[in-house]
């Protein structure tokens, strides 16, 4: 077991390492970052200086170097937008974006687990189809189009709820709800399909004639074997969150990173982009490696 | 399993399309017939401006007129006009992508499935990351790094998307690396790359079509979330994402600059993926986990 949690981190800060070069490269594809940084006015002199500023003169290998030095340490440059720290402003805007996220997904993963063995249980019934239907209509629509539409009929027409950015609990409910939106189709089908195997089985059947009592079934014996495809599924769905933050944050201008990133993306600040870039390639990374070794712990197959 | 010839296999997909579902096939249908001819029957030119009819509502609301069927934008572009030629967009980018991504992972799947080994294990790795990673982060990287056109979207759709059909395609040559017809063909002399081709290849088709089906919503789904961000097919061209985007601040009042597009985005996807799970129930039930 512990040679396998190795070999998982082992390969974990290789993929890390690519990713980060990828990142280095494209960074210097995007052109000359003097040319953003300059005022229109600078001399060649100028751009020289800080050309030696950056290290922009020295050789590649060279370069990379030093920005892993700088990684590191935590130092990701400054924003070319805004000249602050990029750190300072990353660690400014994460806790928004966890407590947005933790919420969505808890709220996504209760919601799914509901309908997905409500539906499974009530199988061919009008409530399985109705999940059914709501699960399909969630993979199809546009999700930046629902919170759209939340916006315009929560906030505008019936002002229950404020329309954008952050502060009071209210503020959470929108973005909360179409967040959790992302996550749901996924699972609520895959929690649907894998109960409908489990409620075939030989062993329910001996709970029912033993007598227990169908709540029991249900939600013990059923849902316990039931919900073990679902932590593959997390370690992939985490990714879905991520892109759904990018999104729902830009709707309801909720100061977060998805939207920083967003912006910075707009206005081409590459110093942002690739530290968001990077945190979120570190925590997708750790989020499936614990998924990896837990799966390990359960399932002692996948050992290898 | 057997190695079909190919009049059997023309037999088999013209059973499958006999009880077709017509609803998500003729808006597809639909779809593909519109963007192949937008610049024959759209009404007006996607960029042509008329601050005249700026906001007019579409026709079947008072205030609105025929003159502009689904009405106009801010700039009093006619929305009809540039939904025909955002199908242009999203399904191009769709095919070219889908395109790129079976191509490249089936490559990649068949290598690491055929080889197996130390090859076969790393590039499964490198698949798992690939997997995990979201897509739109490498996207939004790209769209930073290359500027945004039509060529930076294929790229960054294109960057991740191979990672399912390697992924899946590796499966089932594992599976089929072990038959008796395979084994027999390696007797009679032929090489790893025949075996391949002519051999292996024929029995993932299957797979491969599926795959490729229910592809189709997703890529045009993270396309229209692209170009709804500010880093899709830059304007004047215009994509469905951006409409919505631009009507986004005027929902309240403008409904419908915004309505229509994402109507569009969800037609389309929903008969996508009803299609994909029509095909896969077809020819591959056993994807059903999918």
């Amino acid at each position: 077991m512990i040679r396998f949690i190795l070999l998982r981190i082992f390969q974990a800060i290789i993929t890390l390492i690519v990713i980060s070069i990828v990142v280095f490269a494209l960074a210097r594809a995007s052109g000359d970052p003097v040319m953003l940084m300059a005022p229109p006015m600078a001399t060649l002199e100028d751009l020289d200086a800080i050309r030696e500023h950056l290290g922009l003169n020295k050789s590649l290998p060279e370069q990379y170097w030093i920005f892993l030095k700088n990684l590191s340490h935590g130092d990701f440059g400054e924003s070319i937008r805004t000249r602050q720290d990029v750190t300072h402003i990353l660690w400014q805007r994460l806790p928004n974006t966890v407590s947005l996220g933790l919420t969505s997904i808890v709220l996504g993963l209760v919601l799914s687990l509901i309908m997905g063995v409500t539906s499974a249980y009530k199988f061919g019934t009008w409530m399985d189809s109705g999940v059914k239907l709501i699960a399909i209509l969630g993979q199809a629509l546009p999700s930046f189009w629902l919170a759209i539409v939340a916006i315009a009929i929560f906030a505008v027409w019936l002002g229950w709820l404020p329309t954008s950015g952050m502060g009071t609990p209210a503020h959470f409910v929108l973005p909360v709800l179409t967040l959790s939106f992302f996550s749901l189709p996924i699972f609520t089908r895959l929690i649907r399909s894998s109960m409908l195997e489990v409620l075939d089985s030989e062993y329910i059947k001996l709970a029912r004639i033993k007598g227990l009592a169908e709540k029991w079934i249900i939600w013990k014996h059923a849902l316990r074997n039931a919900i073990i495809p679902l932590l593959t599924a997390a370690g992939i769905s985490f990714g879905t969150i991520v892109t759904g933050a990018v999104i729902i944050e830009t709707v309801f201008a909720w100061p977060g990173i998805g939207r920083l990133l967003a912006e910075a993306v707009v206005s081409r600040d590459y110093p942002v982009v690739q530290a968001t870039v990077l945190l979120v390639a570190i925590v997708v990374l750790f989020v499936n490696l614990v998924v990896d070794i837990t799966y390990g712990y359960v399932d002692p197959r996948i050992r290898y | 399993m057997e190695n079909a010839g190919l009049g059997s296999k023309v037999a088999k997909y013209w059973k499958a399309f006999c009880r077709f579902p017509v609803i998500p096939i003729t808006i597809m249908t639909f779809m593909v017939f519109v963007a192949i001819f937008a610049n024959v029957i759209s009404p007006y030119l996607p960029d042509e401006m008329s601050l005249v009819d700026r906001l007019t509502p579409p026709f079947f609301m008072s205030g609105g007129s025929t003159a502009h069927l689904l009405g106009t934008d801010n700039l009093g572009r006619d929305i009809l006009t540039r939904i025909f030629y955002g199908a242009r967009i999203s399904l191009s980018v769709a095919l070219l992508v889908i395109a790129i991504c079976s191509a490249v992972g089936t490559t990649l799947g068949m290598i690491a499935g055929y080889l197996g080994g130390r090859i076969d294990s790393f590039m499964m790795r490198v698949t798992d990351a690939a997997l995990a990673f979201p897509a739109l982060l490498i996207a939004l990287l790209l769209g930073v790094a290359l500027g945004p056109s039509f060529f930076t979207v294929v790229l960054a759709l294109s960057a991740l998307g191979w990672a399912p059909y390697a992924r899946m395609i590796r499966g089932e040559i594992i599976k089929l690396r072990e038959e008796d017809f395979i084994a027999q063909a390696r007797v009679i002399g032929s090489g790893p790359i025949t075996i391949l081709t002519k051999h292996i290849f024929p029995n993932i088709v299957n797979t491969l079509v599926v795959l490729m089906t229910m592809s189709v919503g997703l890529v045009i789904l993270v396309e229209a979330s692209l170009s709804f961000l500010g880093v899709g097919v830059p304007p004047p061209t215009p994509t469905w994402g951006a409409m919505v985007s631009e009507g986004r601040d005027k929902f309240a009042t403008a409904w419908w600059i915004s309505l229509f597009p994402s109507l569009a985005i969800g037609l389309v996807v929903l008969s996508g993926n009803f299609l994909g799970d029509w095909i896969r129930d077809k020819m591959d039930p056993k994807l059903r986990q999918l």
